[in-house]
């Protein structure tokens, strides 16, 4: 996009193709989508309003809540779409991606904080007054949790596996590559809503049986959020990649999201070793 | 579940509204009053071919970062308006010791409720909006960057803002129209158990809206990091002729990465046991420590967050009107990322009466004093850089002068409460109120003034008026300084803070405090009318150089593309004239 009028940064125009179309700086999707989120939000609040008080019902504020989600994510997409896939080929790669490879980077960086004040309340009640009448009565180490773990694990190799033929030009094993990593994350996130439900519905152990389960329910469920989001991202490469998209010079958006899932799998093995296996170690659940 | 009628109400409204606000972005006459001259020079009123549409859908739908700039500047001022309005209420209220003034209209409640919006909108809606206005313009010409790094994260992170602020305010408006959820009287620090107990629904409301609007302050740091790193002319701009202010942004950049996400989660972690009955901050979770330790670890470094990118701003401008280069640049930038590291070790230190551990108060004391040198370090090359200089007193210069003042009493008094045997005797007092008053208003607000009279004629094409900015500096300083070493002074005397009633014994020094907070509102009067009327009416700027920068050889970035601007425009059949002839008529 560096042209030769960048000198002039009047006429820098970022947004050619774009909604309202003709000009280079305007676009509509910014707009909808804070609109969509202003609704969310607003929805959750009359949620709220709704539960405390007899003003409004609370379904109108969770009616509102999915409708804001869903124009949160026609703005992200039509911001997506117009941004950088509906002239991909045309448009060449500005500064090598370096800046979105960057936004990246930063974006995990506040991920590794967002967690970070989840651990320190995890840590906070683990190192205080521990009881293990805190956890599941049928214990929290299932044979779901194994396969899960093994999914997530296998997955990261398979991204790794599918990038690695993009490089060496072989589109159709990359795409191979990403439908097996997908496959992965959904059957993760199945195995997630299944470990969820036996808890739930079978031991009673829900979002309110106490310490353990608000920080249990409040780490794996912003990790599910996370794994949902990748997934979504990795469809979205599926769908770009079966329509020919991304070659060995260009797939910024398949490293960054490599990376995101990457870096999803990191946090998932550390809270299976901090939250999984160190909530049981060292009492009478302790199977080591 | 059924469809509930009221469900389709909403809906159709909802289509309703979008059809209205559709038909308003057409009305093309919207141009007529665009805010603030329209960026400059009316970008839309015809070149060769358009880059922007014309009337409101201009601005609904720019991702050019100066339109950005002055969108984020005007929020911070009404912002800057909700929060001055509220401290003077509160201010009226104190003048006397009992329950008066705000008797009628909800008294101690009421009181309550203003401080706790008074400071949120202070720190999040107008200092760092501010801020990060003054950033979504320049950094990119000053690092020589085509645009911000995101162009659509950007504004998306801009309408966010507003969008939160309808919610964080929410619990003042909507009791007028017969909605009665209670406004948040938690005080901005939102320490638990209060806050996880208080009833009703404005508290769920303020902490969704405030949880929105971290959003927008984290996407606004990915982009100014990424900005400075990926989209910096790495020919014309190596990292060692980075500016200044660019280097502070880039180091709060930084502390928001890490910093913003814990106080998101937090709120969360609240609102979770506010509604969904969790047990996060519960006597048997977390507990009231838990949320203290969160709360600092965000708010401490915020405090650097906001203090940062002035202390850029005015080792931007100060040399300007000194003649002479910046003394010690590469100490200033040092000490920059030596805070921004420190601050994320010092947060205890708002936790000293809590019964912590002695030695973890200690080592907490220790870092704490510690970032008193790189401050102090700064302080010291401001000073030798005035030292020798052709000093132009001009109202930037007048309030970065009055930065180093404030700065120096708001620090050193900082100083004394990192020490534990004294705050042991001055937490909760007027003392801290006071501390941070003078850093808040005194130095991050005079910064913020100096920017906004020193790129005023970039950003409006126009010059504000000498003799207003002037009334505006000096009320400001005077006000300031009676106001808030009169709350130093009502600290010492052990008066606490957060009350609204106090006993009769401090009622002169709350008297003071109130008069100077009126003085300090003349002059914040002044400079938002000098603002308003300059922008639309000022005299034009008639050179690409207003301040003189050649002469000393600073011509920085921004300047030189503003130069060019003019250039360009002028080349282009002097629009400047027709605009202007246009207004008159009008008038």
């Amino acid at each position: 996009m560096a042209t030769e009028e960048s000198e002039d940064h009047g006429h820098f125009l970022p947004a050619v193709r774009d909604w309202p179309r003709g000009y280079g700086e305007a676009s509509w999707w910014p707009f909808v989508t804070a609109i969509g989120l202003l609704v969310v939000y607003t929805g959750a609040s009359l949620y709220v309003i709704g539960r405390g008080t007899d003003l409004v019902s609370s379904s109108v504020g969770l009616g509102a809540f999915v409708a804001g989600w869903a124009v949160t994510i026609l703005g992200m997409f039509g911001w997506i779409y117009q941004a950088f896939v509906v002239d991909f080929w045309d448009r060449g790669s500005h500064n090598g991606g370096a800046s979105l490879r960057l936004g990246m980077l930063l974006f995990l960086g506040t991920d590794i904080a967002t967690f970070g004040a989840g651990f320190a309340y995890y840590f906070f009640i683990r190192t205080g007054g521990w009881h293990t009448e805190y956890l599941p009565e049928s214990g929290i180490l299932t044979s779901v949790l194994v396969i899960n773990t093994v999914l997530l694990v296998f997955s990261s190799f398979t991204i790794h596996w599918a990038e690695g033929h993009l490089q060496k030009g072989n589109h159709q094993r990359f795409v191979q590559g990403l439908l097996v990593t997908l496959l992965c994350g959904i059957v993760f996130i199945g195995g997630q809503i299944y470990e969820y439900y036996e808890f739930i519905v079978h031991e009673g152990f829900t979002l309110t049986s106490g310490v353990f389960a608000s920080g249990f329910f409040g780490l794996t469920g912003i990790h599910g959020i996370h794994v949902s989001f990748g997934a979504l991202l990795l469809a979205i490469l599926l769908v770009r990649g079966l329509r020919g998209h991304y070659d060995a010079d260009r797939h910024v958006s398949v490293t960054t999201v490599s990376w995101y899932w990457h870096f999803v799998d990191a946090i998932w093995l550390f809270l299976v070793a901090v939250v999984y296996i160190g909530s049981v170690f060292g009492t009478e659940f302790s199977p080591f | 579940m059924a469809v509930s009628p009221e469900l389709v109400f909403s809906v159709l409204m909802g289509l309703l509204l979008l059809v209205v606000a559709g038909w308003l972005t057409r009305l093309e006459d919207w141009q007529a009053y665009t805010p603030v001259g329209g960026g400059g020079y009316g970008e839309s009123t015809g070149h060769g071919h358009e880059e922007k549409p014309a009337g409101l859908t201009r601005w609904l739908t720019t991702v050019d970062h100066k339109d950005l700039g002055i969108l984020y500047s005007l929020f911070g001022i009404v912002a800057f308006a909700w929060g001055g309005i509220t401290a003077m209420l509160m201010r009226v209220e104190l003048t006397t010791p009992g329950m008066d003034f705000l008797a009628s209209f909800g008294g101690v409640g009421l009181y309550n409720a203003l401080l706790t919006t008074h400071g949120i909108t202070m720190l999040f809606l107008f200092a760092a909006p501010l801020i990060f206005g003054f950033a979504n313009y320049m950094v990119p010409l000053l690092v020589d960057a085509d645009d911000m790094a995101f162009p659509r994260i950007n504004a998306i992170a801009f309408w966010i803002l507003p969008f939160a602020t309808i919610l964080m305010w929410a619990g003042f408006f909507l009791p007028l129209v017969g909605i009665d959820i209670q406004a948040a009287k938690t005080s901005w620090t939102l320490y638990t158990p209060l806050s996880s107990t208080m009833q009703g629904t404005g508290v769920d409301v303020f902490l969704l809206g405030f949880h929105l609007s971290g959003f927008s302050t984290t996407m606004g740091a990915i982009n100014f990091i990424a900005t400075i790193v990926a989209e910096r002319d790495s020919v014309n701009v190596p990292w060692s002729k980075l500016d200044i202010f660019s280097w502070t942004i880039l180091t709060q950049g930084g502390l928001i990465l890490f910093a913003f996400p814990i106080l998101t989660a937090a709120v969360t972690m609240l609102l979770l046991d506010r509604n969904f009955g969790t047990m996060f901050f519960a006597g048997e979770g977390g507990g009231a420590m838990l949320w203290q330790h969160l709360f600092w670890f965000f708010g401490h470094p915020e405090v650097y967050i906001l203090v940062l990118p002035p202390m850029g701003l005015v080792s931007l401008i100060l040399p300007k009107f000194a003649g002479r280069k910046l003394f010690g640049f590469k100490f200033i930038v040092y000490s920059t990322l030596a805070i921004g590291i420190l601050s994320f070790g010092v947060w205890a230190h708002h936790m000293f009466t809590t019964g912590m551990n002695p030695r973890l108060t200690a080592s907490f004391m220790a870092i704490s004093l510690a970032i008193g040198i790189p401050s102090a370090v700064k302080v010291f090359n401001w000073i030798t850089t005035l030292w020798n200089g052709k000093l132009r007193m001009t109202a930037p210069m007048l309030f970065s002068v009055g930065f180093v003042q404030n700065f120096i009493i708001g620090g050193v008094t900082g100083v004394f409460l990192a020490a534990v045997p004294f705050d042991l005797v001055m937490q909760d007092t007027y003392y801290v109120v006071g501390h941070f008053h003078f850093i808040v208003f005194g130095a991050i607000g005079f910064a913020l003034f100096a920017a906004m009279y020193y790129w005023f004629p970039i950003m409006t094409g126009r010059m504000y008026d000498r003799r207003l900015a002037l009334w505006h500096f000096w009320l400001s300083i005077i006000g300031g300084n009676v106001t808030f070493i009169a709350m130093l002074i009502l600290g010492y005397g052990g008066m606490p803070r957060r009350y609204a009633t106090y006993l009769p014994k401090f009622m002169t020094w709350h008297a003071v405090a109130t008069v100077g907070a009126f003085i300090m509102t003349f002059g914040v009067v002044a400079f938002v009318w000098n603002i308003w009327q300059s922008a639309l009416y000022g005299k034009r700027v008639d050179s690409g150089d207003p301040w003189n920068l050649k002469q000393s050889d600073q011509f920085s970035n921004e300047w030189k593309w503003y130069e060019g601007k003019r250039q360009t425009m002028l080349a282009d059949g002097g629009e400047e004239d027709a605009d202007d002839a246009e207004r008159n008529a009008a008038d």
